[in-house]
């Protein structure tokens, strides 16, 4: 019955999850900072609901919605982002920890895949969840789940295959 | 197949950037900042759900006072009621009500009252019945009839207002 509650130590709790879910807010927002602020009212709501740390697909769901929201709510300012963000290309601030040129392209190429494929990948490779949780957070089948994480593994492999 | 194990090994070396460590800061102050907030609101729930107790028992009392009182005004009203039948039990309307009551007896309405009121008495003359002799004198009475019935258990009351004419003949005798 291990819950946010009863565990004391939060941070090294955030700490294992916090990556993968600034990542995932990343598919919503631009910046980093937005991002941060997604994550911390998504994982305060779930601390303060006293959900079970287990239950991640609803931790997910919470941030998916915060994010959404955010955009609602500012979505002028998310349009200006989005035409700064296209205009000064450069200035955009990466989503992983490079270590070459290969990682590099594998990350642009994450950045063309359609949303709904990139947010089950996202799910599936840097938050470690099951079909059947990301099923639960994007209110989807676990085969639709999976479709979409085989088309962008495809897509991926396609783009990064050598001409 | 082989090609989309691979393509997930390199996704999987890719490590997502970190959140930066004012975050941790942050998080633990809201989380502080919503600890104060839920325990005053832990704290105050017994005083609240006396208050809605002595809110319920205050509805109650209430209630129940509006309905002694509706009663107690009922009350007066079938008092009120009989006071009126007895007081209008005159000679004149004394065989209307015993009629009302014969007529009423299977309702539960009980005459409360019937007056009748002689607004013109025309003297028509005389004339003779044709299997006496005797002359009579032929009065037309125009009376403005009320009767008046109540219910005791409802207070309900009902009211009928009519005209009547009545054409009475008196024996004349000679002296």
């Amino acid at each position: 019955m291990q819950n946010l509650v009863s565990h004391e130590d939060w941070k090294s709790c955030f700490s294992e999850v916090a990556p993968g879910l600034l990542l995932f807010a990343r598919q919503w927002v631009q910046s980093a900072a937005d991002a941060e602020d997604v994550v911390q009212e998504a994982f305060v709501k779930f601390w303060r609901r006293n959900h079970k740390i287990e239950n991640r697909a609803l931790l997910y769901a919470a941030v998916r919605s915060i994010a959404l929201d955010f955009i609602r709510r500012d979505s002028r300012r998310a349009r200006r982002e989005a035409t700064a963000v296209r205009d000064t290309d450069d200035f955009s601030e990466p989503q992983f920890e490079f270590e070459d040129d290969t990682q590099r392209a594998l990350a642009e190429a994450i950045d063309f895949l359609p949303c709904e494929q990139r947010e089950v990948l996202v799910m599936k490779i840097w938050n470690e969840l099951t079909f059947a949780e990301i099923a639960g957070a994007l209110g989807i089948s676990q085969n639709t789940a999976a479709s979409r994480y085989r088309y962008a593994l495809a897509a991926l492999r396609n783009t990064l295959q050598p001409q | 197949m082989n090609d989309l194990s691979q393509i997930e090994k390199e996704l999987r070396k890719l490590r997502p950037a970190r959140p930066s460590p004012i975050l941790f800061e942050r998080i633990e102050e809201a989380m502080i900042d919503s600890r104060a907030v839920a325990s005053p609101a832990r704290q105050p729930r017994k005083p609240s759900g006396l208050r809605y107790n002595w809110l319920s028992l205050g509805f109650g009392l209430a209630a129940a006072a509006v309905l002694v009182l509706f009663a107690a005004v009922k009350m007066e009203r079938q008092e009120t009621g009989k006071e009126i039948a007895q007081t209008s039990r005159e000679p004149e309307a004394a065989p209307l009500l015993n009629r009302a009551q014969k007529s009423t007896s299977t309702d539960k309405f009980v005459p409360a009252g019937a007056t009748r009121l002689v607004y013109n008495t025309r003297d028509e003359g005389l004339q003779f019945a044709s299997s006496s002799g005797q002359p009579l004198r032929r009065m037309r009475y125009q009376t403005h009839e009320t009767w008046q019935w109540r219910n005791p258990t409802t207070g309900a009351s009902l009211r009928v207002s009519y005209p009547s004419e009545e054409v009475v003949l008196i024996p004349v005798s000679g002296q």
